[in-house]
């Protein structure tokens, strides 16, 4: 089997299990072009911040575009925030930088999905400062942190899902 | 300059022994070091104190290094092979750490080197239940024998793992690190595994990583650096401790020179490994464009765009913006009036602090510059030494035909370009090392003997480039190069001599830099 199709076929799966049982107010779909028809190597989903009083991400809802290579699973899908976020490893263009999807690092062709947007969600309240990806939010969060905390819970208000 | 001059004024040999620490540079204990040497080593049989032994390997006593550790392991442990090489990489190749961990805990020291506990079968091929199993990576369905599960029951389908492995060794270059596909599993796949599922090239491509960790892990072994050369280079006197007063200039089987300490791929000295880390690194990086802008150039006043004066007066007008000032107190020319050459804001403070940095800022650029170009001239002349050779042949041939000279008789001139390229290469590094050295009584020394080397080296490239006219002047000729070319000799030996055992008895000391 061509290696497209295996990532076509695991990503048919994915999709399946997904509607069969998926975690509290996350979606994700594939994308559906102009023309209806279904795109399932890239997908549209949306990670909300967990809700709770230590969280500062509660009310937003992140939508995240995942692009499949064709050597999923081999490779890890590239995830990328739209519109780019605010938080220290996130990059100016949105991409996401963790070690789960980083093939050289703990990128595991077993991962699933649902693995993949619970570990950013959990990304969003725990960044991690020995790898940051952009300036602006990892030196606020490192300098002061009341602002860091106004900001993203600003950016909460403004990605409240209609 | 007398070919048989200053020969009274290097008297160290009898003080070789006495002086040098035996502990950490033992050039005794192993006689039988100078089998692996080439031919060209054999002519310098005398050992300097400074020198380093060392062998030379092949990939096959490497890989032979290895296996003879791993079967000791195999018995002393009671484990697989495969086993003892996964604990043994886990452990960096320490054997008595290794026992150590082991026989104080074997199931940790198991679980940390990636291993499944000793009780559990190693795999579960052999054991597999029947019916149908739904690969959770492919999302296929396969019968038990098309699946495989490692110690730590994680089953996958062979068409996974294959193409995983595949992925790891070719794609990312990894061997000894490769884990369960499992998220979070970290137990280690096996070599037998991966030589068993992926194909013949790229298990031959994972063990040449192997071979290439077990080199890249071990601080007495080191590849020699030389395109399409696969020799390796043992040695034990230089560890890295040692590399502030050692210079482990190595040569390969192949022929070329290299640092044993840090792999430069040619001989450095006299210059320590860590200095030519700075020049190199000075040399490659932009601070000294930055610093000719800096001594150079000043911004507009208005658009910052840099401006270079290259002549004229003060009155300047930025060709970009338009804008009118004065190069000497970057003021709006507005204020000055008709005073072209002169500034009477000059003296004003901040005119006084810029004018300092700048100056500060041209002098070390020019110190640099010193050293830099005349090391940047041997090593423009060492890129012309296949040229300087093929001269050299030719006029050896017409030194035979018409100076009726045997094929023996002309070989003065080879060595004595030998002598030359040889010279040139210390000679460059010499500048490197007088631009880190501190200012001091050694440093005049070193200086002197720089400039003698230079001056002798100058002198026999004048000589080998002379014509050839008749059978008379080939005679002087010869006789005028062959002592010069002995006199270079001496004075590079004793530049040599004079640094490397500097170094060991720390009289050169690198300036704050």
């Amino acid at each position: 089997m061509s290696s497209s199709n295996l990532a076509q076929a695991r990503l048919h799966e994915e999709r399946k299990n997904w509607r069969k049982d998926h975690p509290f107010g996350f979606y994700a779909k594939p994308v559906k072009a102009a023309d209806g028809t279904m795109n399932i190597m890239l997908w549209e989903v949306g990670i909300p911040g967990k809700a709770g009083a230590s969280t500062i991400w509660e009310g937003g809802v992140y939508k995240v575009m995942m692009t499949f290579p064709d050597e999923f699973p081999t490779k890890p899908p590239k995830c990328k925030f739209d519109p780019p976020l605010f938080h220290p490893n996130v990059y100016p263009s949105g991409t996401i930088c963790l070690s789960i999807l980083d093939e050289e690092k703990n990128w595991k062709p077993s991962i699933t999905i649902k693995q993949i947007v619970l570990g950013v969600q959990d990304l969003l309240d725990n960044p991690n400062i020995g790898d940051p990806a952009q300036i602006d939010a990892y030196q606020m969060y490192k300098n002061d942190k009341n602002a860091y905390e106004k900001r993203v819970k600003q950016q909460a208000v403004e990605r409240r899902q209609k | 300059m007398s070919s048989d001059g200053d020969n009274d004024d290097f008297l160290y040999e009898d003080e070789y022994d006495d002086e040098f620490d035996q502990d950490d540079i033992d050039s005794t204990s192993e006689p039988d070091v100078y089998d692996a040497m080439s031919p060209a080593m054999e002519e310098a049989p005398q050992k300097k104190p400074y020198d380093v032994s060392w062998k030379v390997k092949t990939l096959q006593e490497i890989i032979d290094m290895q296996n003879k550790e791993i079967t000791k392991v195999q018995s002393l442990l009671e484990v697989p092979a495969s086993s003892a090489a996964i604990l043994l990489r886990h452990y960096v190749w320490n054997s008595e750490k290794l026992q150590e961990q082991f026989w104080n805990d074997p199931a940790q020291a198991l679980e940390a080197a990636g291993l499944s506990p000793p009780s559990s079968p190693t795999t579960h091929t052999s054991t597999q239940p029947t019916g149908v199993f739904e690969c959770p990576i492919c999302c296929m369905e396969y019968d038990y024998p098309s699946t495989y599960s490692m110690g730590c029951d994680h089953r996958f389908c062979k068409d996974c793992w294959i193409e995983y492995l595949s992925g790891k060794i070719k794609g990312e270059g990894e061997s000894a690190k490769i884990q369960c596909m499992e998220s979070g599993c970290k137990r280690i796949v096996r070599e037998e595994i991966i030589d068993d599922l992926v194909t013949h090239d790229i298990s031959k491509r994972y063990h040449n990583l192997l071979n290439a960790a077990f080199v890249a892990d071990s601080p007495t072994l080191r590849w020699c650096p030389h395109p399409n050369c696969e020799y390796i280079i043992e040695c034990s006197q230089a560890p890295t401790r040692m590399l502030n007063q050692l210079v482990p200039t190595v040569q390969c089987k192949c022929g070329d020179d290299l640092c044993f300490g840090c792999g430069y791929s040619a001989s450095h000295r006299p210059v320590l490994c860590r200095i030519v880390k700075l020049w190199e690194k000075k040399c490659a990086d932009d601070s000294e464009t930055a610093n000719w802008l800096q001594a150079n150039t000043k911004e507009c006043s208005k658009c910052q765009s840099t401006i270079e004066k290259n002549g004229g007066c003060n009155h300047m007008t930025c060709k970009k913006c338009k804008w009118e000032f004065c190069w000497v107190c970057m003021g709006p020319w507005s204020e000055h009036g008709t005073s072209w050459y002169q500034c009477n804001r000059f003296d004003e403070k901040s005119g006084i602090d810029a004018r300092d940095t700048q100056a500060k800022s041209r002098a070390s650029l020019e110190r640099y510059l010193h050293y830099f170009n005349r090391w940047a001239n041997h090593e423009h002349s060492a890129k012309l030494d296949a040229e300087f050779y093929q001269k050299t042949e030719k006029k050896m041939e017409q030194m035979q035909n018409s100076g009726n000279l045997s094929w023996i008789e002309v070989q003065f001139a080879k060595q004595a370009v030998d002598a030359v390229i040889k010279a040139r290469i210390t000679l460059k590094w010499s500048y490197c090392m007088a631009f880190y050295l501190k200012r001091n009584n050694m440093t005049e020394l070193f200086e002197d003997n720089q400039r003698d080397l230079e001056r002798a080296v100058e002198n026999l490239g004048y000589l080998l480039e002379q014509n050839i006219s008749d059978t008379d002047s080939i005679a002087k000729l010869r006789q005028d190069i062959t002592n010069q070319a002995a006199y270079v000799q001496k004075r590079h030996d004793i530049l040599m001599d004079d640094t490397l055992r500097g170094y060991l008895e720390v009289s050169y000391s690198a300036g704050d830099w």
